[in-house]
């Protein structure tokens, strides 16, 4: 695999934003998978998804957020108090969930008292909760308020034209990983999870005509190379926010690997297309608000449900890992019912609560997943 | 969970429980002080909302009637609802659906049972729900779940975009008990058409949804009625309000809890309208003495409390607030936001508040639903807490508006919404001159914190602060 990929994925300020920013364009940053990227390229600005890896404290992360938080936003606070956020022009908060809606506030104030740590351009993005008529009719306008900033801010148009492009160019990608999820699902995977998710991840942090061509080239020779990823136990990861390709190799190890997901850093994004005829900003505001399979859009579990179910089938898994960040409600219950459900349709389940950042658990973690591997394989031989 | 605990329907039990308190005035005194010893853990809660004399009697009632609603629902031909604190209950009374509020029930449990809610609690996480989630709703919610509740027929909550862990509750429940579920949505602006709108038309959805659910039309003739039954709550409310300003306050620190519960309770209903005349009957009598609602009657210092109440053993916030003298000017939950309360007169937020329309179906339905999206909460813990008509700004003006000498936060550890920036909000309503309290308790179980520890930490910073020498 290109080593870009992860190098994108591991480093937060990489080649890409370096070279983006050299040439004298902006970055903004955005906290959630609701963000129509589309929209912020089309404006010649990257989009890029502010991530919490590799904050090494707290500190100041707690000072701003309560005790009671999930440690995702604190890491990007903590990142951005230190400064490790400085490339960006801008920044965009959703309500994606509780904690992560707080960040708005402690950016903000820690902003007061850091200073030139807020991004001169800070947007809170109204995102429903569900999907009807009337909400999607409020995120077209949300879409059309964010352009208006941006375009004000920015100084720049966003045509409806450059719109279609950016929509086409991105559906593209969405393509491209589609297949490329044919070479995680094979029988025999060419690709391990921990690569496939540097993967993915590299396309939150990096041009998108780059990415395309990136991808292009990976699944070239993916298609010449030959499963290699043998007699491994093959597992889905599900649930909370995570974009740290150590906790997959964590849970691969030499034994396992992860053949398929349900991230919001992951799989999800790629999961539909926009819409590429009629009006651009209605086709946005309908892929993101339907297609994104989140637990914050409440009353729809039997629909993700059975998306999962679909997805094991096709990935062909041995079994799911639902974790969850500790403090994240959403996911943790919902992995609470996804347990009961996939056990009793006879897929095994280990449901793991863990921190989010640097893997302070690895022992513990590794020894929950190891004992999960011997309980699938045990399952075999009793088959 | 203990296996006796299984042997009864828990809202069964609860309703003797009040059933019986509410009859426990038919004696002497005697008898009365008599019978409290056999209620050990409940006998704080009994007196000092009994103790407030007609009023107290009547809310004792209300909770007894209202358990007896939602339990009996069904075999009368209604149905029931598992609902939340801060969706009013007015447009299900118009359509013959009794409320289960999770919450209230939360709150009665720790009032009346040692144990309070507790295994319950924990019945919750046995099956997969997160320990981390707030108690109030976890509490009532892992009886329901464990199938020691009434049946339900659906799951209504109005908290998305205001309280994760809130809505949470309400969708994990639906999918568990397999019950239909619709959720409010709140948008992050308050005061704006394209929100107004949105209110609307999401409350059309709702309605939509307990015609297929319930086979029942919305009758126009109940609507109006409960309308007007609320415009009268919020009548009495703003004259309760405006008497709570007075100095000494005359309003006993019960007379709070009991607004705000009924209103949760029977909002567009004669029962809560009656517990609120009662009430503005005894503190205006106070008010015309110039007597302090306080049971020694001397104020000595004003407590706002900007988000909810602490309500485990027994009432013993309430407690050590009256016999510390400390008057309570009460919390987010208390507040009412019609164009007619005191605060949106004073500070000219007609904007952010809403008015009664009667003039059609559509009207009403529109009146329904910003009433609702102005519940506690739902109206102020949307959006940045900063921005306009948000936490904030309604916090510093009610705890000025009602010469507040400080501010105290107390909620649970799951309420992440506020925990997200409450220390950030500390710190300004610190700069705005108000000394401010943030407890770490949790107010709804105990273990958490013991209300022991809770308590001292309160008068240490009373006593650091100067407040109360």
């Amino acid at each position: 695999m290109n080593s870009a990929f992860m190098e994108a994925a591991i480093s937060l300020n990489n080649d890409y934003v370096r070279e983006w920013k050299e040439a004298g364009k902006k970055v903004v940053g955005y906290t959630c998978s609701y963000v129509p990227d589309e929209l912020l390229y089309a404006a010649g600005i990257l989009p890029y998804r502010v991530r919490g890896f590799g904050a090494t404290e707290a500190t100041i992360g707690d000072t701003y957020f309560g005790p009671f938080i999930c440690s995702l936003p604190k890491a990007m606070l903590q990142l951005a108090g230190e400064g490790r956020f400085d490339f960006l022009d801008g920044a965009i908060i959703t309500p994606g969930c509780d904690s992560m809606r707080r960040l708005d506030e402690c950016w903000r104030k820690a902003g007061e008292d850091i200073s030139g740590i807020l991004p001169k351009f800070f947007f809170h993005f109204g995102v429903p909760h569900k999907y009807a008529d009337y909400t999607v009719k409020w995120f077209i306008e949300e879409i059309l308020r964010l352009k208006a900033d941006v375009e004000r801010h920015f100084g720049v148009s966003v045509s409806d034209d450059r719109l279609r492009e950016a929509i086409r160019l991105f559906n593209k990608s969405r393509d491209l990983l589609e297949r490329f999820d044919g070479f995680r699902t094979a029988g025999n995977p060419a690709i391990a999870g921990t690569e496939a998710l540097a993967v993915i991840l590299a396309g939150t942090t990096m041009s998108r005509d780059i990415y395309v061509k990136l991808l292009e080239e990976l699944l070239e020779t993916l298609e010449q190379s030959r499963g290699t990823l043998k007699d491994r136990t093959r597992l889905m990861l599900v649930g909370s926010a995570s974009d740290d390709v150590n906790l997959v190799r964590l849970i691969e190890g030499e034994r396992a690997v992860v053949v398929a997901d349900n991230l919001c850093f992951g799989s999800r994004f790629h999961a539909d297309r926009v819409d590429e005829t009629g009006d651009p900003i209605e086709a946005l505001a309908k892929r993101y608000l339907a297609k994104n399979e989140c637990p914050r859009m409440y009353g729809e579990y039997d629909g993700r449900l059975k998306m999962l179910i679909d997805k094991a089938d096709r990935a062909n898994v041995d079994g799911v890992i639902l974790q969850n960040i500790r403090f994240c409600d959403l996911h943790g219950s919902e992995n609470g019912l996804f347990e009961r459900d996939l056990e009793k349709a006879g897929i095994p389940c280990l449901k793991i609560e863990r921190e989010y950042g640097p893997l302070v658990e690895t022992g513990r973690l590794k020894m929950r997943v190891e004992a999960f591997l011997e309980r699938i394989g045990q399952r075999r031989q009793s088959a | 969970m203990r296996p006796e605990l299984k042997e009864y329907k828990f809202d069964s039990m609860l309703l003797s429980t009040f059933t019986a308190a509410a009859k426990l005035r038919n004696g002497s005194e005697k008898e009365y002080r008599t019978m409290l010893k056999y209620i050990p853990y409940f006998n704080g809660t009994v007196t000092a909302v009994l103790d407030t004399g007609e009023p107290g009697q009547l809310f004792i009632e209300c909770i007894s009637k209202y358990l007896e609603n939602y339990i009996t629902a069904r075999e009368k031909g209604f149905h029931n609802a598992i609902t939340t604190f801060c969706f009013s209950p007015g447009i299900l009374y118009a359509m013959d659906v009794y409320p289960i509020c999770l919450e209230v029930l939360s709150v009665a449990q720790t009032f009346a049972y040692r144990r309070g809610t507790a295994e319950f609690l924990d019945f919750c996480n046995e099956v997969g729900y997160t320990e981390t989630s707030c108690s109030s709703q976890r509490g009532t919610l892992g009886a329901f779940l464990a199938g020691v509740g009434a049946d339900v027929d659906m799951v209504l909550t109005d908290t998305p975009g205001v309280c994760d862990t809130n809505a949470n509750a309400f969708a994990f429940a639906a999918a568990y008990l397999k019950v239909p579920f619709f959720s409010l949505d709140m948008p992050p602006v308050l005061s704006e058409a394209r929100s107004d709108e949105y209110h609307n038309s999401d409350f059309r959805a709702l309605i939509a949804f307990i015609e297929k659910h319930t086979g029942r039309k919305l009758d126009i003739d109940r609507l109006r009625t409960v309308l007007r039954e609320i415009e009268r709550q919020e009548e009495l409310v703003a004259e309760l309000e405006d008497l709570a300003r007075m100095v000494p306050n005359p309003l006993p620190v019960s007379f709070n809890l009991m607004v705000y519960a009924t209103r949760f309770l029977f909002s567009g209903m004669k029962e809560c309208t009656a517990v609120l005349e009662s009430m503005l009957r005894v503190a205006s009598d106070n008010a015309s003495r110039g007597a302090s609602g306080l049971s020694g009657s001397v104020e000595k210092m004003r407590a706002f409390f900007c988000y909810i109440d602490h309500y485990t053993n027994s009432l013993r916030l309430w407690d050590f607030l009256d016999r510390n003298g400390i008057c309570y000017q009460g919390n987010i939950l208390s507040r009412s936001w019609s164009n007619m309360a005191p605060h949106v007169k004073e500070y000219r937020t007609e904007a952010a508040a809403y008015s009664f329309d009667y003039g059609d179906l559509d009207a009403m339905i529109r009146t329904m639903a910003l009433h609702n999206s102005r519940m506690p909460m739902i109206k102020s813990i949307r959006g940045p807490y900063d921005a306009p008509d948000m936490w904030l700004q309604d916090t510093l003006s009610l705890a000025k508006m009602y010469s507040a000498d400080c501010i105290i936060y107390n909620g649970t550890p799951g309420c992440r919404n506020t925990w997200g920036m409450v220390k950030l909000f500390a710190r300004d309503t610190e700069k705005a001159g108000f000394p401010t309290f943030i407890m770490y308790g949790d107010a709804f179980d105990d273990r958490v914190e013991s209300w022991e520890a809770s308590q001292d930490r309160l008068e240490e910073f009373l006593r650091v602060r100067r407040l109360l020498v």
